[in-house]
């Protein structure tokens, strides 16, 4: 899988290759609108992480210039403007997915892993691991061919475990991704602990291995 | 408030009436002398005709009598008698005023004399000649009649001409005054002020232009520096969050190392969030957010409610709520939605374990309390990084972000406490 960092910020650049390079991704980076130009146009990319605000130009004409050549690159966009023009304005023209900054690296792999998924399978986006088996589109989890119920927060969990093999998550990145914006202004993270035992126990009780580790004081891991 | 042209108007009109009225006794003065005089020529034009008349009268002295006496009683306003002297006096006028023997009434008429001494046949006779004049209240009554009409014609055309040069020379005015009314900074568009051809106008709207030019050239650097400076916070921030998750995925950890790398996270999500509120507070103040539309609060208050509901849970909270349904008002969705989150989050996150949160909204009024002990300072409450409790950590800024919306659409938002609640108001 071959990702494209746009991101003028070279520590965050390395650090998202890093994050993401035990999961079989090959990173490359741009750190000028120049050089992501020439990139785009030369390669195809699986996935492209692209900042807005880049030496050079505007991160948006790059995503223009993608669509007018009809790639079929994914494209995130990590910007630090959290406005919703700026993110209506990244959507209508192509982007998949809008991350604001500062965000946990697990959140960032977990929509990665999304938009890979839904560029690769399209209709039939259906995840097996092991005896699980995810159907992304209808938003069910099948068990052993056995439906398993889950609430839409613990499904949105499920997804993030599943973007996130073998990696410690912390409870304050399981936070933001269940309430988005607020998980800041709630001073105790508890309400994740309520929802991982409720998803464990339902994966559990429908037959399933138990692949969730909690680590002590710091948050869990999904061991594959 | 009265319109410019009207001051004028009223000091014209008033200026007017003073020159019209001093002209009623002059018009007077002078419409009476010229008539004295004209009647005075015309008695001693009488007068001449009769003496020539008399003179070629060739009668012996009994019908001469009878004659004169006949004339007496038949030509009034002449009357013609012996002279008591020898010689013929000089002539002399006269004005008097007394009833008319031609007329019943009683009224006095103002009669013009000429007294007049007249040779005929050598023999001085005294002629007096008298002709009515117009009285003289009647005289200035008339005057002033027309004097009137004409005040009152003037006046209609100072009226009339003044709505006519009010609607033309002021129209560069109006044009400007309404574009200077739909002008909206927010979107930075330079206003296209009309021509004019006067000059005061044209001056008017060139330092307009130039006012203009620059409070938008002002804004928007302020509003590239609150943007920038949040993009340049945001990055190192970025930077040192993923520092965070990436030394976190470390196997040689111990359980100690671990929890203090996963406690950095809270910092840090709260320095993004101040950083975000600031810019939030910012982009209110400078109106960025023009687009209204009609919200149904009811429905968004529950949708905020449900999504809220586990951390009610976690706390054991209890939620009475007494919602109207179909309450909806007109304002910008995305800074409606902070203000419900910020007033819920803020009553549960204030709120004791076991504690209560009521929720009211109807037509007028949003009201959200929870359960305290101690009553806060209203006056600083809604001050920007002034915490109310030290209890819980918090950007200091959701209270003064939920003020400064109310502020932009004139809702009033107001802190009571009562009965052991802290009870937060927003008055539609």
């Amino acid at each position: 899988m071959k990702i494209l960092i746009i991101e003028d910020e070279k520590e965050l650049a390395g650090n998202i290759a890093a994050y993401l390079s035990d999961e079989n991704y090959l990173c490359e980076f741009a750190e000028t609108f120049q050089q992501a130009i020439e990139k785009v146009g030369a390669y195809n990319y699986d996935c492209i992480l692209l900042d807005l605000m880049l030496p050079g130009g505007d991160g948006l004409r790059i995503l223009e210039t993608l669509k007018k050549e009809n790639k079929q690159d994914g494209v995130i966009i990590i910007s630090a403007k959290d406005s919703l023009q700026d993110k209506i304005a990244g959507l209508q023209i192509g982007a998949d997915d809008y991350l604001a900054k500062p965000f946990h690296l697990s959140e960032l792999a977990a929509r990665i892993y999304s938009v890979i998924r839904r560029k690769q399978f399209g209709n039939s986006n259906i995840i097996r691991l092991n005896e699980l088996q995810i159907d992304l589109l209808a938003k069910t989890v099948h068990i052993n061919q056995e439906p398993v119920l889950l609430t839409k927060k613990e499904f949105d969990l499920l997804l993030l475990f599943i973007g996130n093999k073998n990696r410690v998550l912390s409870k304050s990145a399981l936070a933001e991704h269940l309430s988005g914006d607020i998980a800041d202004m709630l001073d105790n993270h508890d309400f994740v602990y309520a929802h991982i035992k409720n998803m464990k126990k339902k994966l559990v009780d429908a037959g399933y291995q138990n692949y969730l580790k909690t680590i002590y004081g710091t948050g869990y891991k999904w061991e594959a | 408030m009265s319109k410019l042209l009207n001051k004028p108007l009223k000091a014209f009109a008033i200026y007017a009436l003073l020159v019209l009225a001093c002209s009623i006794p002059v018009y007077y003065l002078i419409v009476d002398y010229i008539w004295r005089n004209e009647l005075d020529e015309y008695n001693q034009i009488v007068r001449r005709r009769i003496e020539t008349g008399l003179n070629k009268l060739n009668l012996n002295e009994t019908d001469w009598n009878k004659t004169i006496t006949l004339w007496n009683q038949t030509q009034p306003g002449t009357t013609i008698a012996r002279s008591p002297a020898d010689k013929p006096l000089p002539d002399s006028t006269y004005t008097v005023m007394r009833q008319d023997p031609m007329h019943t009434t009683e009224d006095l008429e103002r009669f013009r004399g000429l007294s007049a001494y007249i040779l005929i046949k050598g023999k001085p006779y005294h002629l007096n000649v008298e002709i009515n004049v117009e009285e003289a209240h009647e005289t200035v009554f008339a005057i002033a009649a027309v004097t009137f009409v004409f005040f009152i014609i003037l006046l209609a055309g100072f009226v009339l001409l003044n709505r006519n040069i009010a609607s033309k020379i002021w129209k560069p005015f109006h044009s400007t005054l309404d574009r200077l009314k739909s002008f909206d900074l927010n979107s930075h568009k330079n206003i296209d002020l009309e021509k004019s051809e006067i000059e005061e106008f044209e001056q008017l709207n060139e330092v307009l232009r130039q006012l203009i030019e620059k409070n938008i050239s002002v804004f928007r650097q302020q509003k590239e520096f609150t943007e920038n400076a949040s993009h340049e916070l945001q990055t190192p921030l970025a930077v040192l969050k993923s520092k965070i998750d990436l030394l976190m995925q470390n196997e040689t950890l111990t359980e100690e190392q671990s929890e203090l790398i996963a406690s950095l996270n809270l910092p840090i999500s709260r320095v993004s969030r101040i950083n975000k509120n600031l810019l939030l507070l910012a982009k209110i103040e400078n109106q960025q957010f023009a687009e209204d539309e009609k919200i149904d609060m009811s429905e968004l208050l529950q949708q905020n409610l449900e999504f809220l509901e586990e951390h009610l849970v976690a706390r054991n909270n209890t939620v009475e709520t007494e919602i109207h349904s179909d309450i909806s008002i007109r304002a910008n969705k995305s800074l409606v939605e902070i203000m419900l989150v910020n007033l819920l989050l803020n009553a549960i996150r204030h709120n004791p374990v076991d504690g209560l949160i009521k929720i009211e909204l109807t037509n007028s009024r949003l009201i959200i309390s929870n359960t305290g002990e101690v009553a806060l300072n209203p006056q600083t409450l809604f001050k920007r990084f002034i915490a109310s409790s030290t209890s819980t950590p918090s950007s200091g800024l959701g209270l003064a972000i939920v003020h400064e919306i109310g502020n932009r659409y004139g809702w009033k938002v107001s802190y009571t406490f009562q009965e052991g609640f802290h009870q937060f108001s927003v008055q539609f």
